[in-house]
């Protein structure tokens, strides 16, 4: 028996543990939120009795949702983007051979999740609440009449975001970066490329892998964020991870909270997908 | 087509010098060898030329321009990697047209040039592959195409056919002899394999330890060597205990348990010495033993097709390697006369 085609239920032990977590706390969960999302809303109770489409008839026919669902998207776009620009330089800088400082470098780009997400984020009020220190120090300084807007908006909620997602985008990058064959490098050099040169036409194709991957980190991670979306966006902005919370918690609609969950994820799918599809490598898969 | 003149090349990493004050001239579309041990200065030298590692001190000269100071992109030469380096995100034709991109070679004429090069490393009709559909061998000649194509001064090859299994790696060896004789281009050549530089080089350059420890043509380094080390590193030597009779003009005569030889000297030498001959393994031919003959006995012989391999044992009890055609065979035990025509007999020292 050759190597790689073993036969036998060997294989199927080994990815039995992951097999069976992924059923009891991804697919069993998912498959109640879809079953609830069909169930009828009930009078005094989580649910009713019985089947019914007027959940999801509830999400289409009121544009508040569809533009909240549009907004987490955006919010999600935006952080996605502005992470790949700040974290590329970063896992570029980290993979250079005579990089000093190495590991404190290292520590920095993972420090954000080394504080707890609840603690992280009232970090982030105390910087950029109108009586913050972003806002106090420019007022003190003449720079501003009146306080910034930084919080309980968009913008508040994507500069918490990307400081903590950050390390999400960097490592796979320092990943795809690290697989990169120097001497590809020099190859470029020798038939005529400036350094420029070599870096966008072999160095950047090639460490599209991990930004692929690290684009779909934190694109999903955005998106399931629950808790920097509410403590920063308040009570004026609100993701739809927090509309669904406030659905299932606070007002107790569970079915129509479930169909605002899956018209979530379902979304998400789908870009994820297409992004996918937009960023197939070629020469990987061929 | 271009003369290559390297003039006392040093690289030093603080006080350590990979490579220590080499000079060379390369003739217009020489192809020659920079052999060695790993760690002896060929692929820092080859990296110099190329661009990629800065000069300590030293000049290069491509038709007598320095190019030290030229960034590796401006020197207009074609590098075969050892892993041969080919864009794993580009299809064939992708990679060779690289270059010419960058040389700003229009489409049409662009076209030409690859389809001739590809008619040239045999692979016509495979354009459109990526690097990791192909063989290593046609990897190999992909980068060897990517090179040519961009039809460079020079042309440079850092262990090209180390990663190949052996077979391929002499068809390689005269595929790319033949086509650098075709092309005409100057090529320089690292390896650490002797057989690889000798098969393939017009002159082979030895180097140990940073330095150039013999420069010439494979007969020259392989039956003239001048120190021990080289005619130890291009092949098998044998040593015999000679003792010298009497000293000549640049000659010295000596008896040796294979007979008497005067051979030429560049040692100083005195009637008396104890001095040890060298004599590759291949030189010596055996027959059956005759009265009167320098002779030894079989320990052990070694069949691997084409040739023989014997192990003797001299009657002073020294041990000698000696390489035949199996024609006539001995066995273990056997007592054969040894022939050696004295000019393939060297004297390499002084032994006390």
């Amino acid at each position: 028996m050759s190597p790689g085609k073993t036969k036998g239920i060997g294989p199927y032990l080994l990815i039995a543990p992951a097999g069976l977590l992924l059923a009891v706390f991804l697919v069993l969960p998912y498959l109640n939120i879809g079953v609830m999302s069909f169930r009828v809303p009930g009078q005094g109770t989580p649910y009713g009795e019985g089947f019914t489409l007027v959940n999801y008839a509830r999400f289409f026919a009121d544009s508040f949702y569809i533009w909240q669902v549009v907004n987490t998207l955006w919010i999600g776009f935006l952080t996605t983007a502005i992470c790949l620009v700040i974290g590329f330089p970063v896992a570029w800088q980290l993979t250079r051979p005579n990089m000093r400082f190495r590991g404190l470098a290292y520590g920095l780009v993972l420090s954000p999740l080394l504080v707890g997400i609840v603690i992280r984020s009232y970090g982030w009020t105390i910087l950029l609440g109108n009586n913050g220190l972003i806002n106090r120090t420019l007022t003190n300084m003449g720079l501003i009449d009146s306080p910034l807007p930084l919080m309980y908006n968009a913008l508040g909620i994507i500069i918490a975001l990307v400081h903590v997602f950050l390390p999400f985008m960097i490592l796979p990058i320092m990943n795809g970066i690290q697989g990169i064959d120097p001497s590809l490098e020099a190859a470029a050099r020798s038939l005529g490329a400036s350094r420029t040169t070599a870096f966008r036409r072999i160095v950047l194709p090639l460490s599209m892998p991990g930004i692929q991957a690290g684009c779909i980190l934190v694109f999903v991670l955005s998106l399931s964020a629950y808790v920097t979306p509410s403590l920063i966006g308040g009570l004026k902005v609100k993701t739809m991870a927090v509309t669904v919370v406030d659905a299932l918690i606070d007002t107790f609609q569970w079915p129509f909270g479930s169909a605002l969950a899956l018209m979530l994820s379902v979304t998400g799918a789908v870009i994820v997908v297409i992004f996918g599809r937009m960023t197939r490598m070629k020469w990987k898969v061929a | 087509m271009t003369e290559v003149s390297i003039e006392k090349l040093t690289k030093s990493y603080g006080n350590a010098r990979a490579v220590n004050a080499i000079s060379m001239k390369i003739a217009e579309g020489e192809f020659i060898s920079l052999l060695g041990p790993s760690g002896c200065g060929k692929t820092t030298t080859l990296k110099m030329i190329a661009g990629f590692e800065d000069v300590t001190e030293g000049a290069i000269r491509f038709d007598g321009q320095d190019v030290v100071n030229t960034p590796a992109e401006k020197r207009d030469i074609g590098m075969v990697f050892q892993n041969y380096a080919l864009f794993p995100h580009m299809t064939v034709e992708q990679n060779l047209a690289f270059g010419l991109e960058m040389r700003k070679v229009p489409k049409p004429q662009m076209r030409e040039r690859i389809a001739k090069v590809l008619d040239m490393v045999q692979l016509k009709g495979y354009e459109a592959r990526y690097p990791r559909q192909l063989s290593g061998g046609q990897q190999q000649r992909v980068a060897l195409g990517r090179a040519l194509v961009i039809e460079p001064k020079i042309l440079l090859l850092d262990e090209p056919l180390a990663n190949l299994d052996a077979k391929l790696r002499e068809e390689m060896r005269v595929f790319i002899r033949d086509l650098q004789r075709r092309v005409g281009i100057t090529t320089v050549y690292v390896t650490h394999d002797q057989a690889e530089a000798m098969t393939m080089s017009d002159r082979v350059v030895v180097m140990f330890g940073g330095r150039i420890a013999q420069i010439g043509s494979p007969t020259d380094i392989y039956e003239r060597p001048e120190n021990h080390e080289v005619a130890e590193f291009v092949g098998q030597v044998n040593l015999v205990q000679a003792k010298v009779e009497s000293v000549g003009e640049g000659t010295a005569t000596v008896t040796s348990p294979l007979g008497d030889f005067t051979l030429p000297t560049k040692i100083s030498v005195k009637p008396g010495n104890m001095v040890s001959l060298a004599l590759r393994p291949e030189a010596i031919e055996l027959s059956k033993a005759t009265e009167g003959q320098p002779a030894a006995t079989v320990l052990a012989s070694y069949y691997s097709g084409a040739l023989m391999d014997y192990r003797l044992k001299l009657d002073n009890g020294d041990e000698l390697h000696a390489q035949t055609f199996p024609v006539n065979r001995f066995a273990e035990g056997d007592r054969v006369a040894l022939h050696a025509p004295a000019e393939r007999f060297w004297l390499v020292g002084v032994s006390k």
